[in-house]
């Protein structure tokens, strides 16, 4: 039996193996996995199957947990698959399977969260790896690892190599480890003697050990050769087990790169791929042209100038710094340092996005279709099929138009909603972050039965959907799941009415109803004004429009005359606040009186109750206020008289000018039309600034400009009209002294008045 | 050594030359032509380490990695072009770089803007070139010229402060490695081993910008400044120390209080915001680096060694402050004011002292 110890993704590791497996010829190849996936190795090795992919495995009760096995075309444990069944060799996984590695992976984090203050098996792990890289003069542990083993000139020395690595590792892991056993310890005792017993169970099975290979982590090797004992049944049954499901999936080499760890992820996969063809090519010396020549290149697409002249130097260079530290061929560190200096002038900025590419890459694994599908794959297609989307299965993106409504001249009642569930559809999509539908929201245009969507297919979505299956297992569990995850996480009622509307867009009946039912618990106990109002205003939409979405809104009703009757409640108590805080309330009052307005089951009463007491009351922010003014005057809650009467009371000598200027701004925010076409307020307002001495005039000037600020020219000259009636003067001068630029002296001393009087009120 | 007594700064090659002959002495990698000892032998020089039982003290703090890449540049015969910030010893490592490789510092064309072509070149004796005509004897040969003829490395201070043209002058030499003499018919063809490391500044004004064509044949490695208050710290009191005994200051050196202070002064003024990144402060407009709180602290122990008690206080620390960091007396006097008043007021016991003395002086 010959067990080679490798590195997990690790082009020198795959080459070697395959080498040594050609050299022994055996008749069983066992490889670390989990023992669980072996029958999918027939899949994974079909030719369709494009690397990088991974396999995945998922918990199916709550809370998921997952664990992924990612494979690239240089994982050893790929190449000896395609080595095995490309000649009909036996092939199997031997590592613990995918459930217990669930269910000890959960038990770890219990025991690693109650041993926090010792130090953990992994912290002690990355101690002896900082150790490692300064006995060898290496700055990080990934150019420790390329110039030691991925440099090996021969299968001999890479398995030796590894071997020793793998012993010299454990031993010091005893020595740093004499008290405290940690859990990755452990969980590596239970592997090994899995493995050793999956080793045996084949040589029982008739199979000679001499012909029998195992590929298997560095780490394991020692441990399988003489350590650890085989598992019994009996032992084996007693570990924890999870119910667990598996899939194949395509992976990308960007998310290969994201992933940190040992074993699961690769941060260079683009790189690494460049050693596994140039090992195959059988000229080492390549991977250095070829990662320098594709930054160039990249480079210049980017529009950066490199010259060949410069590829040339940087390959020198990387070769020198290579020689420095004793070896023949440059790391990627070397590489990439020679870049920067040669091509990048010195700034590593300047080829960030060619390093990017050259690293990296933007490869995408393929699973052809039935090989696996998961039950959310198949769900899918099965929705495009029945929707008629499949045209839009494209690389190039197309819009989509929706009309919601429902088609009166077609015969089935499915094919008149057709856009209506196209519609759920691609909502779904949207909240389990499937790339393929960007959705135009165009509701500004308020044609809400009109929807726009942007429909591209990438490779990158249909990871996604395959992500999708540890959140259910079709697109509408997922959906709902993912829902009922964010309603359960959403930190206030403005939030959850959010996830609310998302249901209502998506369809999805029982989530609206669930997300009703935890809105109304909420909503009883503490919730803001400005809170309330994002949500009246969502619900009003969802109630209003909820026909052409084909949905039971009646459940929304009571919910929507708590959270408005709250709403009126507070809102007296809301409005004393200073005017920072008033902008939200503003809006927030402007919400509940338009929902009022919309909803005939909403009763006025309390609602102008308030806005009364807010308009009348003088110890409140004078801008609300204001606004609950002009509220009650388009409601035409409010006499004239009452209006001229509030006007002198508010703007009167002895209020302080930043009060009635602002309660005037409060009062424009509403209707401007409303306030130009009565003529009682400006006459109350030219009445005002009569009786103001020139000193008290400079300080009302600032607030009145900013309180008519927002008024257009042609309003400003129909105010100018008014004046010009109160003061018998012609209109038109009036409008064009009040429309003109001001002159440069009228600004300056506008601009000190500014400054002057905002240092005086703040004494005041 | 009579001689050196009374030069104020010696080369780094006479100053570390214990180092450097311990290094050849145990030399046993294989050396490049014209170089003195190997590639990791440089290395070895400028990072720091013990050869036999001699110890090497570190040159360069900060970044290894920068160090290595500019020696392999040498390596490769291509030129070195340093750039930083000013005090981010571009200087000192190109200085420390061709004294170990060629045990030779001096050869170092300090660019200005005054700097021509015939310094870069050659130029002639005119004396002589009347009386005798154009003869090899009546040429004056500038540094890079000597390091052509002996294969070795010529050292161009502050490039970008030379015109262009002098600049231009530059891309012929480094691409063909080659110096035509017209005069005389002949050429000079550099031999082997020669190379040139250039130094330039990023922040300064009144500085000419580099022709990318002069750019391309330049492997550049930009130096950083010092990554965080411990190496900053680490730099300052090396060169500290070796300042006060190259200029016999009868001070005794600061205590790691002091240049802390300092330190954290420059950096956060440097950077716009405190330390622990809680609170933004207006940066000040002069440079404020690395060189400049060594300068400072060698100041104000010459202060305290000559009319003080020979130990800096925060008397001697406040003056020397206000000199550096206010040179535009409206602008920085007010960023100054400003950094004493939010921050210096609020850290406390330790730094009252310091803040009192700088409040009186900066009114």
């Amino acid at each position: 039996m010959k067990i080679i110890g490798i590195r997990h993704l690790s082009p020198a590791g795959a080459w070697y193996v395959k080498k040594t497996l050609d050299q022994r010829n055996p008749d069983v190849v066992l490889i670390e996995g989990p023992s669980d996936f072996s029958a999918l190795i027939p899949e994974m090795a079909k030719r369709e199957v494009k690397p990088p992919f991974a396999v995945l495995a998922y918990t199916e009760e709550l809370p998921i947990e997952t664990i992924l096995y990612p494979f690239s075309i240089y994982s050893p444990e790929y190449q000896a698959m395609l080595w095995a069944v490309s000649r009909g060799k036996e092939c199997r996984f031997i590592d613990l399977p995918s459930e217990i590695f669930l269910a000890l992976s959960c038990a770890c984090a219990d025991i690693e969260e109650k041993m926090r203050q010792q130090e953990c098996g992994e912290e002690a792990r990355s101690v002896i790896y900082e150790k490692m890289d300064e006995l060898c003069g290496e700055e990080d542990h990934e150019t420790f690892w390329e110039r030691t083993m991925e440099h090996c000139s021969s299968e001999e020395e890479y398995i030796e190599g590894s071997r020793q690595f793998g012993i010299c590792l454990r031993q010091l892991e005893d020595e740093m480890e004499q008290d405290a056993h940690g859990c990755s310890r452990m969980e590596n005792i239970l592997r090994e003697s899995y493995m050793k017993a999956q080793i045996e169970k084949v040589v029982c099975e008739g199979w000679s050990e001499e012909k029998i290979v195992v590929v298997t982590g560095a780490y394991h090797v020692e441990g399988l050769e003489h350590l650890v004992s085989a598992m019994t049944e009996e032992e084996f049954q007693k570990l924890p087990k999870k119910v667990s499901k598996k899939t194949l999936m395509p992976y990308s080499y960007y998310r290969l790169s994201n992933r940190s760890g040992y074993g699961a992820g690769n941060k260079a996969p683009a790189y690494y791929e460049m050693i596994w063809d140039a090992l195959r090519e059988g000229k080492p010396e390549n991977v250095a042209y070829q990662y320098l020549a594709s930054i160039a290149s990249y480079s210049r697409q980017a529009g950066g100038m490199v010259s060949t002249a410069e590829v040339i130097d940087a390959v020198r260079l990387s070769q020198v710094l290579a020689q420095m530290k004793g070896d023949a061929l440059p790391t990627l560190r070397d590489l990439r340092d020679a870049a920067v200096t040669c091509m990048g002038h010195g700034s590593f900025g300047e080829i960030a996005v060619a390093v990017a590419q050259a690293e990296i890459g933007t490869k995408i694994g393929e699973i052809p279709q039935g090989v696996v599908q998961t039950s959310v794959q198949s769900d899918f297609l099965r929705l495009l099929e029945e929707l008629r989307l499949e045209k839009y299965k494209t690389l190039t993106a197309q819009e989509l138009r929706l009309d919601l409504r429902e088609k009166l001249n077609v015969k089935s009642e499915l094919a008149a909603r057709i856009d209506l569930r196209r519609s759920y559809f691609l909502h779904r999509l949207r909240i389990l972050d499937i790339s393929f539908a960007k959705w135009q929201d165009s509701r500004q245009e308020r044609a809400t039965w009109a929807e726009s969507w942007l429909m591209q297919w990438t490779p990158e979505a249909e990871i996604q959907i395959v992500e999708a299956i540890v959140k259910g297992d079709t697109i509408e569990k997922a959906a709902s799941f993912v829902l009922k995850e964010r309603m359960e996480a959403a930190p206030g009622i403005a939030a959850m009415t959010q996830v609310l509307e998302d249901a209502f867009l998506c369809g999805l009946e029982n989530s609206v109803h669930y997300a009703v039912a935890a809105l109304q618990q909420t909503a009883v106990e503490e919730a803001s004004l400005p809170e309330i109002g994002e949500a009246l205003r969502h619900l009003s939409m969802i109630v209003q429009y909820g026909d052409i979405r084909n949905l039971d809104h009646t459940r929304m009703t009571p919910l929507m005359q708590q959270l408005f009757l709250r709403a009126c409640l507070i809102m007296v108590q809301s409005c004393s606040c200073d005017d920072e805080a008033a902008k939200k309330m503003m809006d927030a009052i402007d919400a509940v009186h338009e929902t009022q307005i919309r909803h005939d089951f909403l009763e006025e009463d309390p609602l102008i109750a308030s806005l009364l007491q807010v308009a009348r009351r003088d110890d409140l922010n004078a801008k609300l206020s204001g606004f609950c003014a002009a509220l009650l005057l388009e409601r035409s809650q409010m006499e004239e008289e009452e209006l001229s009467r509030e006007v002198q009371r508010r703007i009167s000598r002895g209020v302080p000018a930043e009060l009635g200027a602002g309660w005037l701004e409060g009062l424009s925010k509403k209707n401007h039309y409303g306030l130009i076409a009565r003529l009682s307020l400006w006459r109350s307002l030219s009445e005002y600034v009569d009786t103001l001495d020139e000193e008290e005039f400079k300080r009302a000037l600032v607030f009145l400009r900013r309180a008519f600020s927002d008024f257009s020219a042609k309003e400003k000259d129909q105010i100018a009209e008014n004046l010009g009636e109160i003061w018998q003067l012609n209109r038109e001068q009036t409008s064009e002294v009040l429309n003109a630029e001001l002159k440069k002296e009228e600004q300056e001393l506008l601009e000190s008045l500014d400054e002057f009087d905002f240092g005086d009120f703040d004494d005041l | 050594m009579a001689q050196e007594q009374g030069i104020q700064r010696l080369p780094a090659e006479q100053l570390y030359q214990k180092e450097i002959e311990a290094l050849i002495a145990a030399e046993q990698d294989p050396i490049p032509t014209g170089w003195k000892m190997s590639p990791r032998s440089v290395f070895t020089y400028l990072a720091g380490g013990k050869v036999k039982d001699t110890v090497i003290t570190p040159k360069y703090i900060g970044n290894k990695r920068l160090v290595e890449i500019s020696i392999a540049t040498l390596v490769t015969d291509r030129a070195l072009l340093l750039i930083g910030d000013p005090g981010t010893a571009k200087s000192w490592l190109s200085e420390h770089l061709t004294a170990a490789i060629n045990g030779d510092s001096t050869k170092v064309i300090q660019g200005t803007a005054g700097t021509t072509e015939e310094q870069i070149r050659y130029s002639w004796n005119y004396a002589m070139l009347i009386a005798d005509g154009p003869s090899e004897r009546a040429m004056i040969k500038t540094p890079v010229y000597r390091a052509m003829e002996t294969g070795t490395i010529a050292r161009i201070e502050e490039i970008s402060r030379c015109a262009s043209e002098v600049q231009d002058a530059l891309i012929s030499i480094l691409s063909e490695k080659r110096i035509a003499i017209p005069e005389l018919g002949t050429e000079l063809a550099a031999k082997k081993g020669f190379s040139v490391i250039a130094t330039a500044n990023t922040r300064d004004k009144g500085v000419n910008t580099m022709s990318a064509a002069l750019k391309r044949r330049f492997n550049i490695v930009v130096l950083p400044n010092p990554s965080d208050l411990a190496s900053e710290m680490e730099i300052v009191k090396t060169r500290v120390a070796q300042l006060s005994q190259n200029l016999d200051l009868e001070a005794s050196l600061p205590e790691d209080d002091v240049v802390g202070k300092v330190c954290t002064i420059f950096r956060e003024l440097r950077a716009g915001m405190t330390l622990d990144g809680k609170q933004k402060v207006k940066p000040a407009n002069s440079v404020l680096s690395t060189a400049e709180a060594i300068s400072l602290l060698a100041n104000s122990m010459a202060l305290a060694g000559s009319f003080g008690d020979g130990k800096i206080t925060d008397y001697e620390l406040a003056a020397a402050l206000q000199g550096a960091i206010v040179k535009d007396e409206e602008k920085d006097g007010i960023v100054w004011k400003e950094y004493l008043e939010n921050i210096m007021k609020k850290r406390g016991a330790k730094w009252l002292g310091l803040y009192q003395e700088c409040r009186e002086l900066n009114g």
